[in-house]
């Protein structure tokens, strides 16, 4: 049970961080109350994890294989480097985080699945673009939709607001189905829990994350963000969960803060202006290079530490 | 079907609608008021039909706060508060003028000279038109969204025309026989009525804004 802490941790953070990718924009305009919005995107992450995070759990487990102390390790690294990451003010990827870590353990083990890697750094190219051009295609769509329908302001406001709950719980149930590998792939890897047993300790610490510490992330994420029209805000979030969700299907956790950040953009396109900054873009790409290098560097770095043997007389 | 989820909502807008009523009445009291007595401040109904005027003016400031208290309850989506709080205010502002324009003749003790009456009544009865096309665009706004740019267009030029009326009349006033101090208080009145359909002008281009922005 001890050595799942690394693991439960890893998960937590990502609830708190995570979450504001679902639930930011609707609780921080206070279109929706912070406890509504935890309960359904922990009871969302958790479904979503039990029922679809068995893909993403394989391709993880598959990179190389590890024994326990291994998985505890890789887990640890991935934990330390989101956390040096977010000290440093750089937007962290989770999944990068662990993969990073996974390759360093594949590279002391000597032994690493090349194909599964490639599909995976595929897929994280694959992250910001996929959520920039489902952007910019449920924007048209929706938007001749809401138009076609020529609601009130009234009217609107309730579509929208509904629409927001709606997007914000499918996101956390593609959070979950999506990042619980991160969280626990590699315990099953090492042989220690079934895919179930993961997948549910893996949602529920994700659940934990978004009840005691989201709340103080969305506030400090959400005062950063680019202020976004409510339709906008409602394309984006959809944006990120149908990107995230379709590669879940795929089997690759991916970051929903780079499917968020597409989306913007993919916004900004098509009302021809500017969402993300230049800065924030050079940070996202800084932080892109540097996460899987640093979890790297963290797994092999730890590795050694704890094989470190004190030899007397030498 | 689901309207019980959305109750705060719905009554908002109820009381958006009452405040258009509120509006109506108001506008009506005003107008008897200063029909009435625009030559002759001293006349017996025109502290009843001001107190009246006072009263409904400060009933659409009740409902006002009314609909903000539900609106910062968290009902409506954060842009949508504001749009409607600012537009309330400004629509508020229109009746601010009328208890003005009602106190500057009560307490002035102000006659509106004779030689100008006819152009002051084709200024306060486009004035109030304006009002009328106003009040039905915000009602458009909050229910079938239709006609509000033919709306806007129709209160720009009532508009204007109540610009060049209110210059004339000016003109006038000041190349009469008058007395100074009359010719100031002849002017404060007619530029109090022309605000009227400046800011008429003001509310109704809000209102387009606020059409066009839940465009997509």
């Amino acid at each position: 049970m001890f050595s799942l802490l690394g693991g439960i941790f890893l998960g937590w953070s990502l609830g708190a961080n995570d979450a504001s990718n679902v639930f930011g924009s609707a609780v921080t305009s206070r279109m929706l109350k912070f406890w509504t919005a935890a309960v359904l995107a922990a009871i969302f992450v958790l479904i979503g994890a039990i029922a679809e995070g068995q893909a993403g759990i394989e391709t993880l487990k598959g990179l190389t294989q590890l024994n326990l102390q291994q998985a505890v390790v890789s887990s640890v690294a991935a934990a330390v480097t989101v956390t040096i990451m977010t000290v440093l003010g750089l937007p962290v990827s989770t999944s990068q985080a662990v993969v990073g870590a996974l390759i360093g353990i594949g590279i002391l083990n000597q032994q690493f699945n090349i194909t599964g890697l490639g599909k995976i750094v595929g897929c994280w190219f694959g992250t910001p673009v996929g959520g920039l051009v489902i952007a910019i295609i449920l924007y048209k769509v929706l938007g001749a939709f809401y138009n076609w329908l020529n609601l009130t302001m009234i009217q609107s406001d309730i579509l929208i607001r509904c629409g927001l709950i709606v997007g914000g719980s499918y996101g956390a149930y593609a959070l979950g189905a999506n990042n619980v590998a991160n969280v626990t792939a590699v315990y099953v890897g090492a042989g220690m829990l079934s895919i179930f047993t993961a997948a549910l300790i893996g949602g529920l610490s994700i659940g934990f994350g978004i009840f005691t510490y989201s709340r103080k992330v969305m506030e400090t994420v959400g005062s950063k963000l680019v202020r976004l029209d409510p339709f906008s805000a409602l394309v984006v979030v959809l944006a990120e969960a149908v990107t995230v969700h379709i590669y879940t299907f795929v089997g690759v956790p991916v970051s929903t803060s780079q499917a968020v950040v597409g989306a913007v953009l993919g916004v900004g396109v098509v009302k021809g202006i500017k969402t993300v900054s230049t800065r924030t873009l050079a940070n996202i790409a800084i932080g892109w290079f540097l996460t899987p290098l640093v979890a790297t560097g963290i797994a092999i770095a730890i590795y050694f530490a704890i094989h470190l043997q004190y030899i007397p007389g030498l | 079907m689901f309207g019980f989820l959305f109750k705060k909502q719905h009554q908002i807008e109820t009381l958006i609608f009452n405040y258009i009523e509120n509006f109506r009445k108001t506008q009506k009291l005003f107008s008897e008021a200063f029909t009435a007595c625009r030559s002759n401040p001293f006349c017996s109904d025109f502290d009843f039909l001001t107190k009246q005027t006072h009263k409904y003016e400060s009933h659409g400031d009740d409902i006002r706060d009314e609909i903000n208290d539900l609106m910062y309850g968290k009902a409506l989506l954060p842009e949508s508060r504001e749009d409607i709080m600012r537009l309330i205010e400004s629509v508020d502002k229109i009746l601010g003028h009328f208890e003005t324009i009602l106190h500057i003749i009560k307490e002035q003790q102000i006659s509106i000279p004779d030689f100008i009456i006819p152009k002051i009544d084709e200024l306060f009865t486009s004035s109030l038109e304006s009002c009328d096309l106003m009040l039905e665009q915000v009602e458009a706004l909050f229910s079938t969204q239709q006609g509000i740019r033919e709306l806007v267009a129709r209160i720009d030029l009532l508009e204007s025309r109540c610009d060049h009326i209110e210059r004339n009349l000016i003109r006038a006033v000041f190349a009469s026989d008058l007395d100074l101090a009359q010719k100031i208080q002849a002017k404060e009145i007619i530029l109090q009525i022309g605000d009227i359909s400046d800011q008429v002008d003001r509310v109704s281009k809000r209102v387009n804004i606020i059409r066009m922005k839940r465009i997509v």
